[in-house]
């Protein structure tokens, strides 16, 4: 077709330190992964766009690259919803007449959302360098991926709370933090003050929730992330059970609240007991995820344990 | 139409079993290849794929068992790989934590300590913390028989690798780290055992037990554990250890448990240390369920240590420590807080401590008794009444009388014993008896004489069942043969009651008489008789001492009134032959003795027979048995002068020549002739009286008396007894025997023995007369020296 629209050309775009920059797997939409260069917010996005021409020589309407950081909801696959978009400019209007690479650079680009592909929406950044040409531009897309990082939360209280059901039940459940980043460890203890029913065993499930749309329009899509059975048989009461779960072995991303005004992902820790009956008793506390630096390895052994601050319970 | 089969139980477990180990074969043959090929990922997997079966809640106790060693004997190839792996230096990151990742508890769990056990063997990580982390995610398994499991596996795969030693070596951790370990798991392991008895139907609560009971072992190993520590000292086990048993044993109110944990406890820990502890411990049974056995927790304590005192190699008990005065007073604790601890426990208790002061105190008297006034105490309090001898504290409580007994084998120590016999007082008749006989028979085995006359007085004060009618006595007479056994061993207790003082004895003989007259008719017959014995005995020891004690006169006819007043009351019971023997005997003695006046006692003596001879025997064989001994005693005697002699030997004759009949009249009359030949008055001055002539008149009376006797075959043996007479007499050189008597006397039992009928008696009689003309042919042939002549003997 080329003769027809005039002579084509193929668009590269490598990125400055491509080698040595690291990757990150993300999903897809149709489920399988792919790895991406991973950047983070504020940092410069530099590299070079490689166009090879087909023909001898391409006339365009001018040539840009831009950085564009975006919301789709799959409900609404006509609208993408653009909070970020960079343009640069890499040529004016006029003619290649031989392969040519450019140069170009978005410096200190606020990339302020992490990459995200969820069940009903996906965040997504990518550049796109644009060949204007009468007819159909030609362009080329690259998707990169982002992680947001956070600092030590200053406020990281601990979760505890007694729960029951009158007469059957009453326990009292800490985990040591409210805000975990992704590689962490959830620790804690379970008290049982009052055992009636005849507990089978015990899990803790961690929740995804992403929530799309607003007002009458809201969606929920729940997803357990993890099944972790804490406790085999019935206790008594008195009993203290631990808890640590490591949540790095699990496919998990930041606590993103109200992103864009378009979507949110919360996680929840679902404390759930389960009688002889097959009756389940449970109750869900949401816990923050944050994404935290990777600084080197000061990763803690794998038997951190839990000092809680009260003693159990006097039997 | 196809059958269906239903399984029973026990079918039921087998398939579920086999299944279950199907799966272990199939999984562990998948973990190995793939650990063969370096997957260690897969491994893991397959390895958690195996150990998901110990999920199961469908096995017994015995079927889980059985699986769970399976799948231990595959978890050790893991470990075994993971070792050798990180040994080569092939460590693989953050093994501990990817463990953790297994969804289901009990892989996890089993997983995290096969990987920890690795980490510790290759100094992989902080052994203190790794343990201390073990033991506390295990509380993630509440139910009791994987829980047991889990942590037993917990406990044996960290068997050899505990911290050991007072120093920490770098971060590797103390003694003191496994100590907390271990009772940590001890106490959560304890609790899932209590806890299966109360889960379940009530009906299933035997089963359950049997169930509990196979499970116990998982329990106590981790006391062997804790005793197994090499660096274990008294002072840990004093302060880290034992407290915290107790407290775990003490709250956990269940009998089962506490009766088992508290015998382990006893059992895997050195004396050394129960020696240090003992008021913690019996403190603590104080404390257990009233269905908890105490009493035999603490009597194994008390033999264990009674027998630790006993030890060659062993020290014995330190003297610091008051053993006895510890268990005695926390037994007593122990009963005051069990109100309803049965009334023979209570004295096997007192059994235990009695063995316990004897075995390590054995030169503590005062120890035993204190046991004893224990006793007595409680029963005191209990207001106990007589003990039925078929009931359990009656039988108890001998037990604990019967060890005194037979520890000292010495009835005059267990007489030091004040609360010795009003325990005796509890006792039923039956059972006092047999206590008593017992303590007699004891003295009598060990041949234990009674050297005072308090001594004598207590001892048969105690055994007065076996002396004298009691009160509570049954109606109904005894075994005629068992009494007699009875009483013959008082006859032979009498002999024991002596002492080398012959003052002393005196008083002994007349306490014993005061006990023993009080024993009615049937029993004075066995018991009066030693006692006179005695006094004969007593008055020749005087007569030993007399050079020494001037009053040994004086003494000697008292007792001789002692033992004269005695023998009155054996002929007051009607005993008449065997006083007349007493008599005879103590007639014997004083003319033997010779104190001052013996003449006159000796006649009294001679002369109480001849009355109860005359008076009391009336029956014609007792009565030629009773002059024959009358007339053989006088024979004997030579303290009479003639004044004396002649009435006692005419009377002699004359009751022989009365006897009614004719045979014994003979007899009587040929054995009289022997008085006058071989008695012996104060004018022969001892010797021999040998008045030919009247002995010849009584053989001649005899023969006379036997001529008139119709039956030919008793008289002609009468001849042949006459004949011996002559014989003898002659022989002894009694010159009115002659020759021609004898002939006379041979010829006529010629005649006669061939009219006699053949029969077995005319064949002794004929042996008797052979064997008789044989000694004179004998004599004949080869006459002694200075022997008579037979010449002219016509044989």
């Amino acid at each position: 077709m080329s003769f027809l629209f005039g002579s084509s050309a193929e668009i590269d775009i490598v990125l400055d330190g491509q080698a040595s920059r690291k990757q990150a797997e993300i999903k897809t939409e149709d489920g399988k992964k792919e790895k991406l260069f991973l950047y983070y917010d504020g940092e410069t996005v530099t590299g070079k766009v490689n166009i090879t021409l087909k023909g001898k020589k391409l006339e365009h309407q001018g040539i840009k690259i831009e950085f564009i950081g975006q919301i789709e909801l799959y409900y609404d696959r006509g609208n993408h919803h653009e909070f970020t978009s960079l343009v640069k400019e890499l040529a004016r209007p006029g003619e290649l007449t031989q392969s040519t690479t450019f140069d170009f650079e978005f410096i200190q680009v606020e990339k302020p959302y992490e990459s995200y592909t969820g069940a009903n929406v996906r965040l997504r950044y990518f550049l796109r360098v644009t060949i204007a040409k009468r007819l159909t531009d030609v362009t080329r897309e690259m998707d990169i991926i982002v992680h947001t990082l956070s600092q030590y939360p200053e406020m990281n209280n601990s979760i505890k709370m007694e729960v029951g059901i009158e007469d059957c039940l009453h326990i009292e459940f800490e985990y040591n933090k409210s805000k975990y980043h992704l590689k962490d460890v959830i620790v804690g203890k379970i008290y049982f003050l009052l055992v009636r029913i005849k507990i089978k065993h015990m899990e803790l499930a961690i929740i995804k929730r992403e929530t799309t749309g607003s007002g009458p329009n809201t969606f929920n899509e729940n997803e357990t992330i993890a099944k972790y059975e804490i406790m085999d048989g019935a206790p008594v009461r008195g009993e203290s059970i631990p808890i640590r779960l490591f949540l790095a072995g699990y496919d998990l991303t930041p606590t993103m609240r109200d992103i864009n005004k378009k979507f949110s992902v919360r996680y929840y820790l679902n404390l759930v007991l389960v009688d002889e009956e097959e009756r389940r008793y449970f109750k869900q506390q949401e816990i923050t995820l944050w994404r935290k630096p990777d600084k080197g390895a000061t990763k803690k052994p794998g038997y951190v344990s839990f000092t809680p601050h009260s003693q159990q319970v006097e039997s | 139409m196809p059958q269906t089969h239903q399984l029973s139980p026990q079918e039921e477990q087998e398939k579920l079993l086999d299944e279950a180990m199907q799966v272990v074969k199939v999984q562990s043959f998948q973990m190995k290849r793939c650990l063969d090929k370096a997957k260690l990922m897969d491994g893991l997997k397959h390895a958690s794929n195996m150990l998901s079966e110990l999920r199961t809640s469908l096995l017994s106790p015995k079927s889980y068992y059985e699986l769970y060693m399976a799948i231990c004997d595959e978890l050790r190839h893991l470990e075994q790989y993971l070792h050798d792996e990180f040994q080569k230096g092939h460590k693989v990151a953050d093994l501990y934590e990817l463990v953790q990742y297994a969804g289901n508890i009990i892989p996890r769990l089993y997983l995290l300590v096969t990987v920890g056990v690795v980490y510790i063997k290759t100094h992989e990580a902080n052994r203190k913390d790794i343990i201390k982390d073990l033991v506390e995610m295990c509380r993630g398994v509440q139910h009791p028989l994987r829980g047991l499991f889990l942590r037993n596996y917990l406990l044996q795969c960290t068997r050899n690798i505990l911290p050991d030693c007072e120093e920490s070596e770098e971060f590797g951790g103390t003694i003191k780290d496994s100590i907390d370990f271990i009772l940590l798991n001890f106490s959560e392991m304890n609790k899932l055992w209590v806890r299966m008895q109360h889960q379940g139907h009530t009906r299933d609560r035997e089963k359950r037990e049997k169930e509990r009971m196979e499970l116990r072992i998982l329990v106590g190993t981790n006391l062997v554990r804790l005793s197994q520590l090499d660096s274990m000292t008294q002072d840990f086990y004093k302060k880290n250890v034992l407290p915290g048993v107790l407290e775990q044993v003490v709250s956990c109110r269940d009998y089962i448990a506490q009766e088992y944990l508290m015998e382990c406890i006893i059992q895997v820990f050195p004396d050394e240390f129960h020696l240090q502890t003992l008021n913690n411990f019996l403190r603590a049974c104080a404390e257990l369920h009233k269905q908890v056995n105490v009493k035999n927790i603490i009597i194994a304590l008390i033999d264990r240590l009674a027998m630790f005192a006993h030890r060659d190699d062993g020290t014995g008990i330190p003297n610091d420590i008051k053993l006895f005065d510890i268990f005695s007073q926390q037994v007593a604790t122990v009963i005051q807080a069990r109100e309803d601890m049965p009334t023979e426990d209570i004295v096997s208790l007192q059994v235990s401590l009695i063995n316990l002061a004897l075995k390590c105190y054995p030169d503590r008297v005062d120890y035993v008794d204190k046991v004893l006034e224990t006793t007595v105490d409680i029963f005191n309090r209990l207001n106990l009444q007589r003990l039925e001898s078929s009931s359990a504290v009656n039988k108890e409580l001998a037990r604990l009388l019967k060890i005194p007994v037979d520890v000292y084998n010495n009835l005059l120590t267990v007489l030091q014993l004040d609360h010795f016999s009003p325990l005796f007082e509890y006792f039923d008749f039956e059972s006092r008896k047999s206590m008593t006989a017992y303590v007699i028979n004891n003295a009598l085995d060990n041949n234990m004489y009674i050297p005072t006359q308090k001594q004598v007085d207590s001892i048969l004060t105690l055994v007065s069942p076996l002396i004298q009618d009691q009160n509570d006595q049954p109606q109904e007479e005894e075994d005629p043969e068992d009494f007699a056994e009875e009483q013959t061993m008082m006859g032979r207790f009498i002999n024991l009651l002596f002492t080398d003082d012959p003052d002393q004895q005196y008083l002994i003989l007349t306490s014993a008489r005061n006990h023993f007259g009080n024993g009615g008719n049937r029993r004075i017959k066995y018991t009066l008789p030693p006692l006179v014995f005695n006094a004969f005995k007593l008055a020749y020891r005087f007569k030993e001492v007399a050079e020494e004690d001037d009053k040994w006169d004086k003494k000697c006819q008292k007792i001789f009134r002692f033992c004269h007043q005695t023998i009155g009351a054996l002929i007051k019971a009607e005993y008449a032959e065997l006083s007349l023997r007493l008599f005879l005997q103590g007639g014997l003695a004083a003319g033997e003795i010779g104190f001052e006046n013996h003449e006159t006692v000796a006649y009294e003596f001679m002369s109480q027979a001849f009355s109860l001879y005359e008076d009391e025997i009336s029956d014609s064989k007792a009565q030629l048995a009773a002059i024959t001994l009358i007339i053989a005693t006088f024979e004997r005697m030579s303290c009479f002068g003639e004044e004396n002699h002649e009435p006692l030997r005419t009377q002699c004759a004359l009751a022989a020549s009365k006897l009614l009949k004719k045979p014994d009249q003979c007899r009587g009359v040929s054995v009289c002739s022997h008085l006058f030949w071989s008695g012996k008055t104060i004018e022969s001055d001892g010797k021999e009286i040998r008045d030919g002539k009247r002995v010849m008149e009584c053989l001649k009376k005899s023969l006379r008396i036997a001529n008139q006797c119709m039956d030919n075959s008793v008289q002609v043996q009468l001849f042949v007894e006459i004949l011996n007479r002559y014989i003898y007499f002659y022989e002894r050189g009694n010159e009115q025997v002659t020759i021609q008597v004898l002939n006379q006397l041979i010829e006529k039992i010629r005649d006669d023995l061939p009219n006699l009928e053949g029969n077995e008696e005319t064949e002794q009689i004929n042996k008797h007369f052979q064997n008789t003309l044989e000694h004179l042919r004998m004599k004949q042939e080869s006459p002694e020296p200075d022997g008579p002549t037979y010449e002219g003997l016509v044989i």
